[in-house]
């Protein structure tokens, strides 16, 4: 799945409350983090970090596109009709995805929390699939079921359905992206003081009352972020409209055409810009809007226990729809599994492992071992980035605190097409530096060495790698922010006023209590790193192959067997990665759960 | 107020210090302790009292280090510590919070600053084993904070300090997360520990009556300045101002005017009658100021030659009655101890209210 950079954000508006109340705690100040080395190197290093990997891509990509080329570009797009269909494309799709995610998101949690149901281990489970979900499976799958030759459609119904386009758009799309909203309302519904609902209750309101009048309003940030964010999430996807848009174009898609089809870096710019325009508005209005009027959870622990619903009907066609929405989801992996030990899928059923031969013994074995190496490389850094930024912004009230938020959570809000053509602008020459002043015998000093392409320092792993870790601190960041704000701060100050300095407390004490974020941020972060497309599609060469990329192709070229092939493999390094993570990383003592459990 | 000149036998001192932050939400900024001067002596108990936001909190975190000084100097035994890191200085805090290590177990968090220390096993050990046996918490070394009760806990975050052998322990209104009845006993416990290590220790709490029962001498602060600092009597029977009076104990404020100067001495009228009492600051006769009178220091009686009164409330609280009293001009509070050896009024009675010479505390108007 492409996107999420919520999924762990669940806390975030709880978070703001948080630094507001405790704001008074962490005077600290900039002096205080001069004063030791250790901090300073570190809030150094984060800010070089931003900078260079985030701040300086994204502005290289708006140079490019304002400059007298693209200036030009941004009239023709604007002013003509087939372009301004792309971008009204663009934003209904992001409508779309963004209704009905939130709304299956909703649902079920909904369920999860406020009703006795059957299967909801199963649904919990269900709804979190899309995380581990490699881009294009979903899609593939959709066509494989619903398509002009689908099992489903054609299959069942008889009908020669064009399932490519909007609707196809909408379903792979929020089947992806509903976990977003799913975890969101999950504690917010937890979160609710019940004591509202039972107040609502003692003065005589009906259930359908009470949700009108008190859940919704309550939920109503959440809805507005949750509607929010998935409008980022698809108006960003790659992979989806790749596959499934058909004669539906749309931002994303030209972005791709026009550097990989016509080798036009302008005029990607320009489409990009035109993107960036409400990815970022948006994200801005998340962030200082919705963030701010969040009502829930304000006081942190509720008391008793959300109220049932018990209205039999409501209750079983509530059921029905999550159970019916999890058959869909378990028929696609159904599918993929199935497709990928399949001859060809709908065609010839007969059973092989040729599939499975060309991923681990053929031509994909290199990009199974490169992919799985990189994000190997890139969870450790993007696991303890994120943490230590978390720390810093918690902890340390220093000037441009929120400046490092914001930048942080860039590399995720700017849709990661824009982040990859950025790198392709910034990092594809060497960046040097030369002295004024002194002779042309005196060679340049090399800032930044070429990043990408072939003959870049390890043939262009290093900028995937940094892609990788760019896309995954926000998510580590959000969740070390969200529990470490939920640590009371005079933990840590009692270990300095016991005598020890920062980077001791920070190891014995921080470190082992925010072991639950720091964990939900490496599973995040190799998840992410192994199913991430559009921010390293442009930036692969034939010596590294990325798994994600591989899929593409073989989908493109209609060997979806292949393509499935991949995708289980990917889906099973990624859970061997979790159980391996958690084996090693996870918390067993009581202390660390208890701090969990009273998030 | 307090001596600035220097003192040798000081232990800690606070010079001129102040801090502001910046407003919350807003322009400008905050003077969260103003201009603040404390000699703390060695040994002593010292608390810092005042309602909530006055710079209690502050105060103390700047004596810890967790926060830096906008102005002015902090010396420990007369070396300069204002820009001393908090982990430098021999000081150990007690959180109101207890703020102990979750993930460790009892033994680990006293040890923790020994550790830091670097004793030796064997020396870790005696003194963690010594200081449970101490705080009485013997056998729970190996439980978790969250396996014991809040009062144990209390403890422990205690033990974790005492262990330390600090110059100077700090306090965060330690007792104020306990129930009632825990509360009272902590208190009495922490008395008693401090008098027999006499650690010198400072104080934070918003509660009069723990402030009055620990305290060698308590700093009663307003708005980040310091209202008034003596012995708990002093405090308490010669408030210097009327936000002290108010503060601490039931007072009633009820206007006197000054009649003559005789000697050192005024005589004044308070609710009709003449007392002489002593002058405190300068008047002048003919001046309006405010008499202050403890609740218990009132008492009512059948007597017809007093003061009549008509009683508009009166509670029962077990071990006192409290009666709200009309003195025709206003409302005054009349506590009576122990009401079974006398008659309870009830309400809407005329009475007589009485008063010692010695009950009446005068403040400027
Ligand atoms: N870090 C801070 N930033 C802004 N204002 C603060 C900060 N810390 C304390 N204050 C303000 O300073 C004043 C004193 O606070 P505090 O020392 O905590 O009071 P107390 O402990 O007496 O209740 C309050 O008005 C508080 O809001
Ligand atoms: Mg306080």
């Amino acid at each position: 799945m492409e996107g999420s950079f919520a999924s762990l954000n669940v806390t975030s508006e709880r978070y703001e409350v948080f630094t507001l109340l405790n704001h008074t705690r962490y005077g600290a100040g900039f002096r205080r983090i001069w004063q030791d080395p250790v901090l300073a190197i570190s809030l150094l290093l984060v800010v070089l970090f931003i900078f260079v990997a985030i701040i300086l891509p994204i502005l290289a990509m708006v140079g490019a596109s304002l400059s007298e080329e693209g200036r030009a570009l941004f009239a023709h797009y604007l002013g003509e009709r087939a372009y301004q269909d792309i971008i009204t494309n663009t934003l209904v799709m992001g409508l779309t995805v963004a209704t009905a995610g939130t709304a299956i998101g909703f649902l079920f949690a909904y369920v999860q929390v406020k009703m006795k149901a059957p299967f909801k281990r199963f649904m919990h489970l269900i709804a979190l699939v899309p995380i581990i979900s490699p881009p294009f499976a979903v899609a593939t799958a959709i066509i494989l079921l619903f398509g002009r030759n689908g099992m489903i459609s054609k299959g069942i119904f008889g009908v020669r359905y064009d399932i490519y386009g909007l609707t196809g758009l909408t379903l792979a799309l929020a089947l992806s992206l509903f976990t977003i909203a799913y975890l969101n309302f999950k504690g917010m519904l937890q979160a609710l003081d019940p004591s509202l609902e039972e107040a609502a209750t003692n003065l005589g309101a009906s259930k359908w009352h009470i949700f009108r009048t008190v859940t919704v309003p309550m939920l109503l940030p959440g809805f507005a972020a949750s509607f929010l964010l998935l409008f980022v999430e698809a108006i960003a996807d790659l992979g989806n409209p790749l596959v499934l848009g058909g004669n539906y174009e749309v931002l994303a898609t030209r972005v791709y055409i026009s550097i990989i089809g016509l080798h036009d870096n302008v005029a990607a710019a320009v489409f990009s810009m035109i993107l960036l325009v409400p990815s970022l508005t948006v994200f801005i209005i998340q962030r200082y809007w919705v963030g701010r009027t969040s009502v829930v959870s304000v006081t942190g622990k509720p008391t008793g226990t959300p109220q049932q619903i018990t209205h039999p009907v409501v209750r079983w066609v509530l059921i029905s729809l999550v159970l019916g929405i999890c058959a869909l989801i378990v028929g696609i992996y159904v599918v993929i599994f199935v497709g990928s030990v399949t001859r060809v899928f709908g065609v010839n059923n007969a059973f092989t492992l040729e599939h499975f031969d060309f991923v681990i013994n053929g031509y994909g074995s290199e990009a199974m071992v490169d992919t799985t190496t990189f994000a190997i490389v890139a969870t450790p850094l993007a696991g303890v980035l994120g943490m230590l930024i978390a720390f810093l912004i918690v902890r340390k009230a220093f000037w441009g605190r929120n400046a490092v938020d914001f930048g942080t959570m860039l590399g995720i809000a700017v849709p990661g097409t824009i982040l990859g053509i950025g790198y392709l602008i910034v990092f594809n020459n060497p960046i040097t530096l030369t002295l004024p002043f002194v002779g042309d015998n005196v060679p340049a000093i090399t800032l930044i060495p070429k990043l990408t392409g072939g003959r870049a320092i390890l043939g262009g792993a290093l900028a995937i790698i940094v892609v990788y870790v760019v896309r995954s601190v926000p998510a580590a960041l959000r969740s070390g922010v969200a529990l470490l704000s939920q640590i009371d701060p005079a933990i840590e100050e009692a270990s300095i006023s016991l005598g020890a300095d920062n980077a001791v407390t920070f190891r014995k004490i921080t470190l082992p209590l925010i072991r639950p974020a720091f964990l939900a941020g490496l599973i995040y972060a190799f998840a992410r790193s192994m199913t991430t497309i559009s921010a390293i599609v442009f930036l692969t060469t034939p010596q590294t192959r990325i798994m994600t990329q591989q899929i593409l192709n073989e989908t493109e070229q209609g060997r979806y067997g292949n393509a499935f092939a991949y995708c289980v493999i990917l889906i099973g390094i990624v859970l061997v990665a979790i159980a391996i993570l958690y084996a090693t990383v996870g918390s067993t003592t009581g202390a660390e759960r208890s701090l969990e459990g009273g998030a | 107020m307090a001596a600035t000149q220097s003192n040798a036998a000081d232990s800690l001192r606070l010079e001129s210090i102040s801090k502001a932050f910046p407003a919350r939400g807003g322009e400008g900024e905050v003077r969260a302790v103003d201009t603040v001067n404390l000699n703390i002596l060695p040994g002593e108990f010292l608390t810092l009292l005042g309602p909530s936001g006055c710079g209690k909190t502050t105060t103390l975190r700047l004596i810890a280090g967790f926060e830096t000084p906008s102005s002015g100097r902090i010396l420990l035994d007369g070396k300069d510590i204002t820009n001393q890191p908090p982990n430098k200085r021999d000081m150990a805090m007690v959180f109101q919070s207890y703020a102990l290590f979750p993930h460790m177990t009892v033994f680990d968090n006293i040890a923790y600053g020994l550790h830091l220390r670097r004793l030796s096993r064997s020396e870790i050990r005696t003194k963690v084993v010594e200081t449970l046996e101490l705080m009485g918490l013997k056998g729970l070394g190996d439980r978790r904070p969250n396996e014991l009760s809040g009062g144990q806990q209390q403890r422990v975050a205690l033990a974790r300090s005492l262990v330390m052998e600090p110059r100077v322990l700090l306090f965060d209104e330690p007792l104020s997360n306990l129930d009632a009845k825990l509360r009272v006993q902590m208190r009495s416990e922490i008395h008693r520990l401090q008098r027999r290590l006499r650690i010198t220790s400072i104080y934070v709490t918003h509660d009069q009556i723990e402030a009055m029962a620990l305290s060698d001498r308590i700093v009663v602060m307003n708005k980040g300045k310091i209202e008034q600092m003596g012995t708990p009597g002093e405090i308490y029977h010669t408030p210097a101002t009327r936000f002290v009076a108010d503060f601490i104990g039931r007072a009633n404020f009820v206007d006197a005017t000054v009649i003559e100067e005789s000697g050192s001495n005024l005589v004044v009228e308070v609710l009709g009658r003449r007392f002489t009492v002593p002058a405190k600051f300068s008047y002048s006769p003919g001046m309006s100021v405010v008499a202050m009178l403890r609740s218990e220091s009132l008492t009512l009686r059948q007597d017809e030659s007093l003061l009549q009164v008509v009683i508009d409330q009166a509670m029962f609280l077990g071990s006192e009655v409290e009666y709200v009293v009309n003195v025709g001009t206003k409302q005054i509070v009349v506590v009576e101890q122990d009401p079974r050896g006398i008659s309870v009024f009830d309400e809407g009675q005329q009475v007589g209210l009485d008063f010692a010479q010695e009950a009446i505390h005068l403040l400027p108007a």
